[in-house]
């Protein structure tokens, strides 16, 4: 033992002898995960973390723009966006010639991406055999596909030769996908880490190695990867004529984000990910100037004064603060299996005797935004005059309403228990709303379960009431009001099981249309209609704080942000003048 | 000269311990404290807000408050209540368990005596906490389930020093006595043997009582403890994230109340143990 001590001593003075001989030739960014990655196998990536490292050696056929807000799907695989035939059901898609893969043993020489790789691709994520956790994005959606899956379940090897409906080849960069009904939100699924593009070739290579040696079109290629330690990319050089995009959001160009319009991706040479899972690491790594980017998760307070501003002594490093809402909302929803949960006064009694302000405070540092509704800013469908008169702050119209409802100062209504995680903050989370409630005379109580013990509880109707928050799959308002659409009460999405005919009826209607100002404003009424039915008592839309250093550049907040790395910069002047100070 | 009974004579080494004394009296605040709070007359209003949140002690707040503006030493009487109950409610379960089991396997050997060998090495042999975890699943989260997991848990150690203890005595020579005029087994075992016994009862409460109150903070702080009312483990979870931050006075209140009613119980054991049993002194 003692002798391995020593070992480990000596490897750390070698460390730590070879982090302090910077490199400023290079262009290097240094980033960090706080979890470990779950491999390299796009099918099976459902962590952001995963989604992050993967996105940076795989692509595909369509991403987000990493400038313009709202979220905008624009090409990257694919050359142009599909054409839509009037059915709404096939998508005929054209992809760039000339995209290679990364070198491979898999390979005999340069490898071209084909019409075929997508398909590949699409049948690995249905492969029954494999698991895929990505399953549920194209569940029901592609004509033929859960047919295919069905038949191949017990075979003994899944068929990947036989004929689909919904794939139709054109020809090698040509092709088309047919739907079984319209879906439009079909393709975001299209920029998810799922549905990466992989080569058939690598995976029967490698087998289950293939998580460990992936071989992508995307700008890096990887270098070394220790699943519990680092993550070393370098630029793929033969990466495909990729430039810096020449338009953003407004301000953009104010904040220096357009200074590197035009040039070739990526802009880094190398990209290196240190796994780092305690917070306390994370932010001594991140003061000492070794990684260029943080994300501060719940944590605000070390890099934030009184004032929300950043500490003075960051700001005279150069370091800079990044503070967006996410694509998000916070909910406490009630179970409508419960008849009294049905009383819609007391539902509106309920959200107004709810202090959203000083919730904010205690758990947001006022950060968060009020939720109004159900559809978060950034989103077509959110529109931010308007606001939502049951969610105001207001002890005697909640009495008041109350009384009408039929329970006079809360007599006659039985106690309700709001399950949560039984974890710190979300336990004091319900304790807020409780000592709330009670002011109105209504008892809440704290129900504290693990993850999965939450999850049955809302998915089985075994709750009274139950609290959350929902983070966006895709920036579609569809997936947020889809959590308030009868068919999709537990065990779906929509955990309180709310029903509303008015509602379903033209959420129905507004889901099968492609994105369209038509659209937007069907998606506007209905966020108008729940917010005054007050189905649940809506709470925040969190912010996301970032800190990032002086020589980062082009960073920009990302919700979707899995293919943003090729996009970031170093300032190598910056870092070297700097880098006296650490 | 008169003969001090054996219980009188205890007592009197036991007042002229200083340390027994004052943790004694430790003791019987601490009780005091959850009766009262029990009956409503203090602490009862704990879940009111009495000023800003994470107010740091002062004259008006001695203890300071909470992130929720609420006094932090309500909570930590209430919290008191909460524990004291455990205790009393373990033992309540424990003793009779482990005093049956323990004196009817050391009394009549045999299948009993490998029956009963069998259960406590069984539950001896799963890690406590996890056993306590998994029975407070199964019978739901609350103040109820935390008495019958610690009650269903803690008779173990007494039921096995019964055991060693009745088989000392019962070849005895007072057992054979009773035994000749004609004493059956329950009258031995339930008038004879039994009372000269009690003292490792009285030892094991006091010993027992003090891990059940740290049971309870465990899992508390677990979030499978006590819920909606305070609890030490509670405060001490909430006193994770406020430690940061500076907010220390939830983390001092709930420990310093848990620290002295552990060492008390400790102290007042160790007394106990030598007042009652003078053979083992020292040991």
């Amino acid at each position: 033992m003692k002798f391995l001590n020593l070992v480990l001593a000596g490897l750390l003075v070698v460390v730590a002898s070879c982090s302090k001989e910077k490199n400023f030739d290079e262009r290097e960014l240094h980033l960090m995960s706080p979890e470990k990655i779950a491999g390299f196998d796009p099918i099976q990536v459902s962590d952001r973390y995963s989604g992050h490292e993967n996105g940076k050696v795989y692509e595909g056929l369509f991403e987000f723009h990493p400038l313009k807000r709202p979220y905008e799907l624009i090409p990257n695989l694919a050359d142009g966006m599909p054409t839509v035939s009037a059915d709404g059901l096939t998508y005929t898609f054209k992809i760039k010639q000339g995209v290679l893969f990364h070198e491979s043993p898999a390979f005999k020489g340069p490898r071209e991406l084909k019409s075929d790789d997508v398909f590949y691709t699409l049948r690995r994520l249905a492969d029954p055999k494999l698991s895929a956790k990505g399953w549920w994005i194209i569940d029901d959606k592609i004509a033929g596909l859960n047919e295919w899956r069905e038949k191949n379940t017990n075979l003994p090897v899944t068929n990947y030769e036989e004929p689909i409906d919904g794939f139709k080849k054109i020809d090698d960069y040509n092709f088309s996908i047919v739907l079984k009904r319209p879906f439009p939100q079909f393709l975001y699924s299209l920029a998810m880490p799922y549905t990466f593009v992989v080569a058939k070739e690598v995976v029967d290579m490698f087998g289950k190695e293939f998580l460990n040696h992936p071989v992508g079109t995307g700008p890096f290629t990887l270098e070394k990867f220790e699943q519990s330690n680092r993550i070393v990319y370098l630029r793929n050089t033969k990466f495909r004529d990729k430039f810096y995009p020449s338009e953003g959001a407004e301000g953009d160009d104010k904040l220096g984000l357009l200074a590197d319009a035009g040039k070739k991706l990526p802009l880094v040479d190398k990209v290196v990910v240190d796994i780092i899972p305690v917070d306390q690491t994370q932010w001594l790594n991140f003061q000492k100037g070794r990684v260029d980017l943080m994300e501060m998760k719940s944590m605000y307070e070390r890099a934030l004064d009184d004032g929300n501003q950043l500490h003075p002594n960051l700001k005279s490093n150069g370091i800079r603060l990044h503070i967006d809402p996410m694509l998000d909302v916070t909910f406490f929803a009630w179970n409508y299996d419960n008849p009294i949960m049905k009383n819609k006064k007391l539902r509106q009694a309920l959200s107004l005797a709810f202090d959203r302000a000083g919730y904010n405070r205690t758990f947001y540092k006022g950060l968060a935004s009020e939720a109004q509704s159900v559809i978060p800013p950034g989103l077509a469908g959110y529109r931010k005059e308007f606001k939502n008169p049951y969610t105001k702050y207001d002890v005697t119209l909640a009495k008041k309403l109350l009384a009408e409802a039929g329970f006079p100062g809360g007599k006659g209504l039985p106690d309700i228990t709001v399950e949560t995680r039984s974890d710190t903050i979300p336990r004091q989370q319900v304790e807020f709303l409780a000592k709330n409630m009670m002011e109105i005379g209504v008892k809440i109580k704290v129900g504290q379960n693990t993850w999965p013990e939450l999850i049955k509880k809302v998915t089985t109707r075994q709750h009274q009431g139950y609290t959350m928050a929902w983070g966006a799959d895709y920036p579609d308002a569809e997936n947020f009001l889809g959590l308030l659409y009868c068919p999709n009460s537990s065990p779906g999405s929509n955990g309180s099981n709310y029903c509303n005919p008015d509602f379903d009826a033209l959420f129905k209607t507004a889901t099968q249309l492609q994105d369209s100002p038509e659209r937007t404003s069907q998606y506007e009424k209905l966020m108008e209609m729940v917010a005054l039915d007050t189905p649940w008592i809506f709470g925040f839309h969190r912010p996301e704080v970032y800190v990032s250093q002086a020589w980062l550049k082009n960073f920009k907040q990302m919700e979707f942000n899995h293919s943003q790395f090729q996009y970031l910069g170093v300032d190598l002047e910056v870092k070297k003048e700097l880098s006296k100070k650490f | 000269m008169k003969e001090n009974s054996l219980w009188k004579d205890s007592f009197k080494r036991l007042a002229q311990d200083k340390t027994a004394m004052i943790s004694l009296v430790i003791v019987i605040m601490y009780t005091l404290v959850a009766l009262l709070s029990a009956m409503g007359l203090i602490a009862s209003d704990w879940a009111r807000e009495v000023g800003a949140s994470n107010l740091p002690p002062s004259a008006e707040h001695w203890f300071g408050t909470d992130i929720f503006g609420r006094s932090v030493l309500a909570k930590v009487l209430r919290g008191t209540q909460v524990a004291m109950s455990v205790g009393v409610a373990t033992a309540v379960i424990s003793i009779p368990i482990g005093v049956f089991l323990g004196a009817i396997a050391g009394y009549f050997g045999g299948w009993i005596d490998d029956a009963v060998t069998w259960l406590y090495t069984t539950f001896s042999s799963i890690p406590n906490i996890m056993l306590l975890i998994s029975i407070t699943m199964i019978l739901g989260k609350g103040l109820f389930a935390v008495y019958i997991a610690l009650g269903a848990t803690s008779w173990v150690t007494l039921s096995r020093l019964i055991r060693g203890e009745v088989m000392k005595h019962k070849e005895r020579e007072y057992v054979q006595a009773a035994g000749a005029i004609g004493g059956g087994h329950m009258r031995k075992l339930f008038r004879h043997i039994l009372p000269n016994v009690t003292h490792i009862v009285i030892i094991n409460t006091s010993l027992q009582f003090q891990i059940a109150i740290k049971s309870e903070v465990i899992l508390s702080y677990l979030g499978i403890g006590v819920q909606g009312e305070p609890s030490w483990g509670t405060m001490i979870d909430d006193a994770k994230l406020e430690i940061s931050r500076g907010v220390w006075w939830q983390l001092a209140g709930a420990t310093l109340a848990m620290f002295l009613i552990v060492l008390a119980f400790n102290l007042l054991g160790d007394a106990l143990r030598d007042s009652l049993d003078p053979k083992l002194k020292g040991k």
